[in-house]
């Protein structure tokens, strides 16, 4: 994955960013690489949200991850935690919620944590795109 | 630690030493006719701790009524007149309907002894039956109760599959590469068998519990099965699961009430543990009976709560969590399996449940029954 550049950081044409994608279920991973793949992205995958943590602070991931796509139920670290995680010490990455359980409750706590998307599986290929799209502009907003 | 056992036996729910303990002392009950009327009687009147049954008789010896006394450690005889001179009952309860046992009744009891016949004594047969009919309608409803606190888990189970399929067909549509298209059919395939799984499981957890008669349940088999029900209440994933299982290990009894058992054994276990540590489950064939135990290294169970845990409507959860009757119908399903419960617990260390039940029966109970 190395060769990849974000696009934001190099303004190359070749991928449009680079999405961290954290689920215990490998076909969930799977589909959402191939779904992401064909919008331009490159991605990356994490089993759970201690993995998630070791792939955000290894490397150049540190400085190239533009979005990631959280689920909630997982081992280990679960969601609720990565994410408090990631909010605290990359507070400019944004964060997508992609689970299979509608919390009302939930998904509020979680945007008022600055959660930018709150998705419910199954979620249609261009929707999940143009979440990863809207997060993409926070990304870059972010940065000006 | 603490070890407690809740006891259907008057003498030692007296022991417990409750504040509420009654002054009276028990009364001393004796049952005439062992057939399904008198075990029933037998069966209520022994769960009542201001109740000791004294003995219980009947002419047949192989009454089923005269078993389950044998394995209760109520005292059995053939003769009415050696139960009155051996156990002095301060009341008979007649159950055997003959018009001929009413009058002999009446010229061998003592003065001061009561006795329940005739129609009286069909009235509390009908009562009986009533109240296991409300046992029964009670463990329903608390597994309904507690079916939904298996939302979270359904929908994971649920639409993890489902995205799998919606991503692959979405990705199907526009295919080129032929192998390809056959690799991501079959893995939509295989999504769909693995939903309706989840169905299968839960649609014949969630029945109502089959009337049919008490048979040999496979010990080991039902223990797994729970555990796939349970992971849709509790997260597993951090659970460390240890099986010890002897093989072929069996009880007898009603398996769907034997796997609501479990379930609820397992699902308590897990939440003890705040979704981290080790749930053991054992079973072994001890003394010729069966025995069951479930452990986990949990929060454990405070003493002082320890004897009120298998209480109607006592719960530790917070409000909305639990109804206060898991337990409760554990006790109940183990005293109809003619079982024991009990339970081992350490605050900060775990709790043990151990179940035991009989050997099994002997084929004189079988004809009997």
């Amino acid at each position: 994955m190395s060769e990849f550049k974000s696009g934001f950081f190099v303004g190359g044409e070749s991928c449009n960013g680079r999405v961290l994608v954290v689920d215990d279920e490998p076909d969930i991973r799977k589909v959402v690489r191939m779904t992401l793949q064909k919008g331009g992205y490159d991605v990356l995958e994490a089993e759970n949200g201690e993995k998630a943590i070791e792939a955000i602070n290894s490397g150049e991931n540190r400085l190239l991850l533009d979005v990631i796509i959280c689920d909630i139920r997982m081992p280990k670290v679960n969601g609720i935690e990565a994410i408090a995680y990631f909010r605290q010490n990359y507070p400019r990455v944004p964060l997508i919620v992609l689970t299979g359980f509608p919390d009302t409750d939930m998904a509020t706590s979680l945007l008022r944590q600055g959660v930018v998307d709150y998705l419910v599986k199954p979620v249609e290929g261009e929707k999940l795109k143009a979440s990863v799209a809207r997060a993409m502009e926070q990304r870059e907003l972010a940065h000006l | 630690m603490t070890i407690f056992s809740p006891s259907i036996a008057p003498s030692q729910t007296e022991s417990q030493g409750t504040a509420e303990a009654l002054p009276l002392p028990p009364m001393r009950v004796a049952i005439i006719g062992a057939g399904r009327g008198g075990a029933a009687l037998l069966d209520t009147l022994h769960q009542i701790g201001t109740i000791e049954v004294v003995g219980i008789v009947d002419k047949n010896p192989t009454a089923p009524g005269l078993q389950r006394a044998q394995d209760l450690n109520v005292p059995v005889f053939d003769q009415v007149s050696d139960l009155i001179k051996d156990r002095h009952p301060s009341l008979l309860m007649d159950v055997t309907g003959d018009p001929a046992m009413e009058s002999a009744l009446q010229e061998q009891v003592p003065p001061g002894t009561d006795i329940v016949n005739g129609q009286t004594s069909r009235l509390l047969w009908l009562l009986i039956q009533h109240e296991m009919t409300l046992q029964t309608e009670l463990l329903h409803a608390e597994k309904l109760a507690g079916i939904g606190s298996f939302a979270a888990g359904i929908a994971h189970d649920i639409n993890n599959p489902l995205q799998l399929i919606l991503g692959l067909a979405e990705n199907l549509t526009d295919e080129t590469d032929l192998d390809a298209v056959h690799l991501q059919a079959g893995d939509i395939i295989e999504a769909v068998k693995r939903t309706t799984a989840i169905c299968r499981d839960l649609t014949s957890y969630s029945r109502r519990t089959s009337l049919r008669p008490d048979g040999l349940i496979g010990v080991n088999g039902k223990l797994d099965e729970a555990l796939k029900i349970a992971r849709y209440a509790v997260a597993l994933q951090d659970i460390e699961i240890r099986k010890h299982y002897q093989p072929d290990v069996v009880a007898k009894g009603n398996p769907d009430q034997l796997l609501h058992v479990f379930v609820n054994l397992i699902t308590n276990a897990v939440q003890a543990m705040e979704h981290q540590g080790i749930l053991t489950l054992e079973t072994a064939t001890v003394d010729g009976g069966t025995q069951v135990r479930v452990s986990d290294t949990g929060s454990g169970i405070a003493p002082e709560l320890l004897n009120r845990i298998f209480d109607p409507f006592f719960t530790t959860k917070p409000p909305g969590k639990g109804t206060g009757l898991g337990l409760y119908n554990i006790k109940n399903v183990i005293h109809h399996m003619h079982g024991a419960i009990s339970v081992e617990s350490q605050v900060g260390r775990g709790s043990t449940f151990t179940l035991t039940f009989p050997g099994e029966t002997s084929p004189q109970e079988e004809g009997s029954s």
